[in-house]
């Protein structure tokens, strides 16, 4: 899809080099890249820090350290144990596994529209909420129902299009279809329900990072850690899919096989993303065309998405807690306001350049 | 780029090649959808809370007299009337879109216009006094197209524009409304409240005059996209053989925004957003059809208003005395359909 075939000419030979570990292991590394990576990595250091310090009860900069390894005084081992640091760590492994999930599924569908959000995975958990949160209290907590309903959402649509992932294009209108049922049931639910129900529901629903515990963070790092590594392989093979699937099955990339697994990944990414903070929307779809206007590269940049998509909901849910405003916004309508503004911002900047 | 074009690519090949569709076999399956329609505009008047012999129908609406029958028809009209509208707008839109764009997900709110018109609402609501807001037409029209105007200067300025620029730009603005939206609305109970009812769209309790401000828009529009509809078969081939065609690329983009957003914003602007018609009547229909857009607009212009006006019946009679809103039911009824037609796709190579 996105590719700029102008930007990668030979002349710029040069800027991309290639790491050799031993024999069996290497790879391409574009100067730009590493340097935009290296940028994000620090930014989002950066933002890490100023979520714990900022603010009455942060934690001053010079106790940082002791206070994570554990030594700090009482005030800021709570401030870290229990109220910042699991916010923290899930925000930035919740904005990764968007990022990536993003960048992979709009990879594989060759839209930029693309996202898991597209096919009925954020709708679907939605509604798993609404359901299991607010009609049917006790049977299941909400967040598990979220977890249910992006299961039975992807379920749904891998059988409903008779070839289950292998064919983007129905996958992507199957998934409309399951994505507009599962929204019309949340609008069922929230016109059926009081008026301080629903204002929950729909707080939800915007996705939250309040009070995430040390259980979540564990979660949505396990899945990351487990899943990104395949990411990163497909991804390669991505680039070899994206020219045409008889030629990348000629190189040997298997077409079929490798458009499923990042489906898969994909998925997998973003339902754990969902399970752990909701339904927060738009991170898949801004980080990775955000990445790409960064990088300037060709392909789908994993490490970059991932990177992009954890600086987003890092300063989202930093501006969340510090805003003057008294009433504490969802972050997911921080991120949305933060990705669109500066996609925009990038978008402009290529239109005065003349660039596509 | 080469996202959409593999896509509708194919779409004109399953147009073409597979099934060899001839003229009299899409002017018979015309002839079928406008049946349909018409019985489904009777239902329309028949079915309710109390429902109405199809002969006494008939009667009420030749010979008008002013017993009760005659009372409970004229009161099903204006809703009948504005679903036939909205529809038709919806559909023709989506189709409109997804042929601009080069992108099956095309909606007709890709540009932006839902969003605005919810902006636009709930800003409204929130400054001026709940109440205000959610009947009135002049609210939501001016807000949807400040945000299409919006769009097409981020995405195509001077120029003729990319349609991924179009889209990402839709994307942006959308982003940005909705985050507006989800800040007021969370923050102000009482705004909320409105809002939620809004946001499901209902053809019931409108106020005939509605019919009569949007109108022209809709009638514009209708027109704009049929005319248009030979320059988008050339648009489907890309830009440049679009531009070797005769077609000009740019002034087509224009004026098939221009039209989708007089549609889409009067539909909006009448009975609030109702999503996925737009969307799926266009594939539903392509699937008989074939993807040449001087078929395509026409069967959507008459097979919208069948989801719309048959997903409001249906919604009269499945919770009966009470109603369920018609925004809600269009994804349910739809939904099916859309997954049979995605069925009867070809497979691509």
């Amino acid at each position: 899809m996105l590719r700029q075939a102008p930007c990668v000419a030979p002349a710029t030979g040069p800027r991309i080099h290639t790491l050799r570990l031993g024999q069996w292991l290497s790879f391409r590394v574009r100067t730009r890249s590493v340097v935009v990576g290296g940028i994000l990595v620090a930014a989002v250091v950066v933002i890490g820090m100023l979520t714990i310090s900022l603010g009455a009860l942060g934690v001053a900069p010079n106790d940082l350290l002791r206070t994570i390894f554990g030594q700090g005084n009482g005030t800021d081992r709570i401030v870290w144990g229990t109220i910042r640091g699991p916010r923290l760590v899930v925000a930035v492994a919740a904005g990764a596994a968007l990022g990536i999930a993003g960048t992979l599924f709009q990879t594989v569908t060759r839209n930029p529209l693309g996202s898991p959000d597209v096919i009925g995975l954020s709708a679907g958990a939605a509604a798993g909420a609404a359901a299991f949160g607010v009609l049917w209290t006790g049977i299941l907590p909400q967040p598990v129902g979220a977890l249910v309903g992006a299961s039975a959402a992807m379920a749904l649509v891998y059988f409903a299009t008779g070839r289950g992932f292998s064919s983007p294009s129905r996958m992507l209108l199957v998934g409309i279809g399951v994505s507009a049922v599962s929204l019309a049931f949340v609008e069922f639910v929230i016109i059926r329900v009081g008026r301080e129900e629903a204002t929950v529901l729909a707080g939800y629903l915007a996705g939250t990072l309040a009070s995430r515990s040390w259980e979540h963070a564990a979660t949505i790092w396990g899945a990351l850690l487990v899943l990104a590594p395949f990411a990163l392989i497909v991804s390669r093979r991505l680039q070899l899919v994206e020219m045409g699937d008889e030629q990348a099955d000629t190189l040997g990339a298997r077409s079929g096989r490798t458009r499923l697994l990042a489906v898969l990944v994909s998925i997998g990414l973003a339902t754990a993303a969902v399970s752990v903070v909701g339904p927060i929307g738009f991170i898949a779809l801004t980080a990775p065309q955000i990445g790409r206007r960064l990088t300037r590269a060709p392909g789908p940049g994993v490490i970059v998405s991932a990177l992009t998509g954890a600086l987003l909901l890092c300063l989202a849910d930093l501006l969340t807690q510090q805003s003057p405003v008294p009433v504490q916004l969802p972050v997911g309508v921080l991120t949305a306001l933060l990705g669109g503004v500066y996609l925009g911002f990038l978008l402009f900047g290529q239109y005065k350049k003349g660039n596509i | 780029m080469n996202l959409a074009t593999a896509a509708t690519a194919r779409h004109a090949l399953s147009g073409s090649t597979p099934v060899k569709r001839s003229l009299s076999r899409r002017a018979a399956g015309l002839g079928a959808i406008l049946l349909l329609l018409g019985l489904t505009l009777i239902l329309s008047l028949a079915v309710g809370n109390k429902n109405i012999a199809l002969p006494e129908v008939w009667t009420a609406l030749v010979s008008p007299g002013d017993g009760y029958t005659q009372t409970v028809v004229n009161s099903r009209i204006p809703r009948t009337v504005l679903g036939l509208l909205v529809g038709a707008s919806l559909a023709v839109a989506g189709a409109l879109m997804q042929g601009l764009t080069r992108n099956p997900l095309g909606d007709p709110g890709l540009f932006g216009v839902n969003a605005g018109a919810a902006a636009s609402v709930v800003t409204v609501s929130a400054f001026f006094g709940v109440g205000a807001a959610a009947t009135s037409v002049w609210v939501a029209l001016p807000g949807a197209f400040v945000a299409v105007a919006v769009v097409y200067l981020l995405g195509a300025g001077a120029g003729r524009g990319s349609p991924i620029r179009l889209v990402l730009a839709g994307v942006v603005v959308t982003a940005v409304l909705a985050a507006w939206v989800s800040a007021l609305t969370l923050s102000l109970p009482g705004v909320f409240d409105t809002y939620r009812y809004w946001a499901v769209g209902t053809l019931a309790g409108r106020n005939p005059q509605v019919i009569m401000d949007v109108l022209p828009f809709v009638l514009v529009g209708l027109v704009l996209a049929l005319a248009l509809s030979g320059s988008l078969n050339a648009l489907a081939l890309g830009d440049d053989l679009a531009q070797t065609l005769g077609v000009k690329v740019g002034r087509t983009r224009l004026l098939g925004a221009l039209a989708t957003t007089l549609l889409c914003a009067a539909a909006t602007a009448a009975v609030g957003p109702i999503g996925f018609v737009g969307l799926a009547v266009p594939h539903v229909v392509r699937s008989v059809t074939g993807s040449d857009h001087r078929w395509l607009l026409p069967y959507c212009l008459l097979a919208g208003p069948i989801l719309v006006l048959g997903a409001d019946v249906l919604g009269r009679v499945i919770v009966r005395p009470a109603e369920l809103m018609v925004g809600i039911i269009t994804a349910f009824v739809g939904a099916p359909i859309l997954l049979l037609a995605v069925r009867r796709m070809k497979a691509p190579q």
